[in-house]
């Protein structure tokens, strides 16, 4: 019991990273997800990116979709911070065109890992 | 020839006192050391800059500088040949002495100073070098041996940094007419500096007295005298010893600098010695092999077979997996070639037999062997024979050289059986002549009469000599009975003969009365053999194709052991290996593996000591590691090896034998006196013993690397043509 309680402690203790709950940073998601949301058809304007508006923002959705698991608030805006850099990057033109691009990773196979493949490919 | 160089008369006591471990290494005396008693003499006390050291009496100023640390410039001196003192580089000052005295030729005194940066010293260092460039041409940029060249680092150093040379507006520079000795050394004569270094190996550790001086003074000349090609197994080695750039290696001329090329230690399998060498490579293409320092296996030389067969690596490779399609052999991808295999060693239901060749390494003899138990088969054998009566290849000391090669500077009496090290092993012989020219060494040898670079007592090629000897009826056995240290080295060809085991047991019995454990020694020619008879293989092929095998994997086994008619009509072979040779023309499935030099594997050699060779290049084309061959077949089987990596592989070497994973480490051997017990009985038919390579010509030719080789093939056509000449000259 004792355990528990110093468990808890311990979690209240964590300095939180910009949200103290889960409504605040929820809020900060929808934020971000919404900013990309209006942004999207001038990236594809700006970069000249071989993709539909709705693609993007299919993509875009997949994107936030990848980390609906994650219950972490400090995660959570870890992760926002991260969007919001992206964002930036995007909205600044610091990005190039395969940039943005590479959120469409079809090109790439994942690179084997078991034996006979990778025999396959002259992998060491 | 000499048999008493200066070394030997300089006599050094042994000692135990690190400081003198130095300078007795500096002398590559050990032969010597250890037959004196050790009496210690009482040391000298020198001063070399001032710097106080402790050396043996007769130790010279280079050898004492050199304990000190401080190096002294040489052209002419090399630790492992007799001190000639030509070319005054070595010149030093000694405090109170009128004159400056040659550092390599002068032994030390008492008390005395050395002063090896004085400005005495440094002008004779410049004028040393003056004189040496007044006669030498300044083609340092097409020189081949621009970047490593003596001349040209100690000009930098010690030279004057201003000309004086005007001569050449009157009578020019001397030039001197190029020599052709041979396929392997290039010569331009005209850069040469008289060292008479490529002299003193010639006649000192090659034992082929050919390279001489003629003239004197500026009209000194080094070369042949009669036109004539320097034919040794060791030629190749004066390319290293030469300062500059007079003798280079002619198949990699103008190929590369050495800053261009990166350097990988390696390991040589072309022979069962495993000599050290250091693979230079760019573009990913070997250029060229040297020597890399061993004292315990191969000083630093190297045989010519394993420094020039290197370029055999580009030609005739396997570099797709081919399968047999209507009587052709096909290209075809690895998954396709991989799935037809299979499909055979399951059908085959265990009927399956391996065997491998004389450049297999340890890691794919293994993956082989386990792939085989999987399937539920025994059969995996080698190429060379090994008598399989008594107690066989379970001992290791019955197949093993027993000692190390080091040791055979201390034999004082030797006998061949059935070999010709000087082809076999060349590096073994020129320990043999070491020992021969200065531990007075007495060889005799049984088998044809063959010329080993010595002189040796030639007792007959009748198999009965072995037995007479065994028996001590011969003379010869008591001399070997007799001494310190007696070597009895056996060819792994005499062993294979249907009465090997009756040989091995008689030489056994005999040598069991011997002084010294490690007599008899057992020399193998293969690179594989050691390695596989330790992992268990079964030696000669007789194994597998008794074994009705429906699969037959040959690893790399290019001899020509196993042939189509000695296997049942429906077997399917599948090769596996580098080139293109004997075993993947009979094969109906070819699986490319890689060579010696592109890959990290395993090797014992002859004296049982495990070396891995290093990947210096990536395999060419679809050419895979071979071990990992057998893995993904046996994925394919359905019995997936326990191991994925060289890592995981290597654990599984150490747990069938930790010794293989020790690289470098010898372990000692045991059961040389068990073995006589097990043996078989002793019985020797009669007949000849005999040496499959008596000339030089067989030696350059033996395995399917030199076999592809351009250089190699230059080799043998200039044996022959002197061979021819020589008879010609003989008969008029």
């Amino acid at each position: 019991m004792a355990g528990r309680e110093a468990a808890r402690k311990v979690v209240h203790q964590v300095r939180p990273l910009l949200s103290v709950d889960k409504d605040e940073a929820r809020k900060r998601v929808i934020n971000l997800y919404k900013t990309w949301y209006r942004q999207i058809p001038y990236v594809v304007m700006d970069y000249d990116i071989p993709m539909s508006v709705e693609q993007c923002r299919d993509k875009l959705r997949e994107e936030f979709l990848k980390n609906k698991d994650v219950s972490d608030i400090r995660v959570i805006d870890m992760l926002v911070v991260k969007g919001q850099m992206e964002l930036k990057e995007t909205v600044e033109i610091w990005k190039q065109k395969g940039h943005i691009m590479r959120y469409w990773k079809e090109s790439q196979d994942p690179k084997p890992t078991d034996f006979l493949s990778k025999f396959f490919n002259g992998q060491n | 020839m000499i048999r008493a160089p200066l070394t030997k008369a300089l006599s050094l006591g042994s000692s135990t006192s690190p400081i003198h471990k130095i300078a007795a290494a500096a002398f590559r005396t050990t032969a010597v050391t250890a037959q004196i008693p050790a009496k210690a003499p009482e040391k000298i006390e020198v001063f070399v800059d001032d710097i106080p050291v402790h050396v043996e009496p007769g130790t010279t100023i280079l050898q004492a500088a050199a304990v000190a640390g401080v190096e002294i410039p040489r052209f002419c001196y090399h630790e492992r040949l007799a001190v000639a003192g030509n070319c005054r580089m070595c010149l030093v000052e000694i405090e109170k002495s009128p004159k400056l005295a040659a550092a390599c030729a002068m032994p030390v005194m008492k008390g005395w100073r050395i002063k090896t940066n004085s400005e005495k010293t440094r002008q004779a260092r410049e004028g040393v070098m003056e004189f040496l460039l007044m006669n030498h041409p300044l083609d340092c940029p097409i020189c081949d041996q621009g970047g490593e060249c003596d001349l040209q680092d100690q000009a930098m150093a010690f030279g004057s940094d201003r000309s004086r040379f005007t001569d050449i507006n009157h009578s020019g520079k001397r030039a001197v007419e190029d020599k052709d000795i041979g396929p392997l050394v290039k010569t331009i004569m005209t850069r040469c500096i008289h060292c008479t270094r490529c002299i003193r190996f010639a006649s000192e550790i090659a034992g082929v007295d050919d390279l001489g001086t003629t003239g004197r003074g500026n009209d000194m000349q080094i070369g042949t005298y009669v036109e004539k090609l320097f034919l040794s197994e060791m030629s190749g080695n004066v390319i290293d010893l030469c300062p500059v750039g007079a003798l280079t290696n002619k198949p990699f001329s103008f190929a590369a600098r050495p800053w261009e090329t990166r350097k990988i230690s390696s390991i040589d399998v072309l022979d069962a010695v495993g000599s050290n060498i250091i693979v230079s490579t760019r573009t990913n293409e070997v250029l060229r092999i040297l020597p890399r320092e061993n004292e315990e296996i191969n000083e630093e030389w190297l045989a010519d077979k394993s420094r020039f067969a290197c370029d055999g690596l580009k030609r005739q490779r396997l570099v797709a997996p081919m399968v047999r399609i209507k009587g052709e052999l096909t290209p075809v991808e690895w998954e396709g070639a991989l799935i037809e295999v299979g499909q055979k060693v399951r059908a085959a239901n265990g009927a399956v037999a391996g065997v491998a060749g004389s450049l297999a390494d340890v890691e794919s003899m293994v993956a082989l062997k386990d792939l085989l138990n999987r399937v539920g088969s025994e059969a995996v054998c080698t190429e060379q024979s090994f008598p399989s009566e008594g107690s066989g290849a379970d001992l290791r000391s019955n197949y093993l050289f027993n000692r190390n090669i080091q040791s055979l500077e201390t034999a004082d009496v030797a006998l061949l059986i059935g070999t010709n090290p000087r082809y076999e092993a060349p590096l073994i012989n020129t320990r043999l002549r070491k020992a021969y020219v200065h531990n007075e060494l007495e060889v005799a040898s049984i088998g044809p009469k063959i010329d080993l670079s010595y002189r040796h007592n030639n007792l007959g090629d009748d198999s009965n000599l072995i037995t007479q000897i065994c028996n001590g009826t011969h003379p010869f056995a008591a001399k070997l009975k007799e001494a310190k240290n007696p070597a009895i080295i056996v060819g792994s060809d005499l062993l294979a003969r249907p009465d090997g085991a009756g040989i091995l047991a008689n030489l056994q019995n005999f040598a069991k009365g011997f002084k010294s454990t490690s007599a008899l020694n057992v020399l193998q020619r293969n690179a594989s053999q050691a390695g596989a008879l330790d992992i268990g293989y079964q030696a000669g092929v007789e194994e597998a194709i008794k074994s009705k095998p429906k699969v037959l994997f040959l690893l790399n086994a290019d001899e020509a052991k196993v042939t189509r008619d000695q296997l049942p009509k429906d077997c399917y072979i599948v090769y596996v290996g580098h080139h293109g040779d004997e075993g993947a023309q009979i094969a109906d499935a070819v699986l490319p593996g890689v060579a010696y030099t592109e890959k990290t594997a395993t090797y014992v050699n002859t004296e049982g000591r495990a070396q891995q060779t290093l990947a210096a290049v990536s395999p060419p084309g679809l050419a895979r590691d071979d071990w990992k061959i057998f893995r993904a077949i046996s994925e394919i089987v359905g019995a997936p090896l326990p191991y994925d990596s060289l890592e995981e592989i290597r654990d599984r070497l150490d747990d069938i034998a930790p010794h293989l994973i020790r690289h470098g480490h010898l372990e000692a051997n045991s059961f040389q006196t068990v073995a006589p017990q097990l043996s078989a009985a002793p019985s020797i038919s009669s007949g000849k013993v005999s040496v499959q390579q008596l000339s030089l010509k067989d030696y350059f030719m033996t395995d399917p690397i030199s076999r592809a080789s351009p250089t190699m093939a230059k080799c043998i056509q200039a044996a022959k043509k002197e061979g021819e000449k020589k008879a010609a000259s003989a008969s008029c």
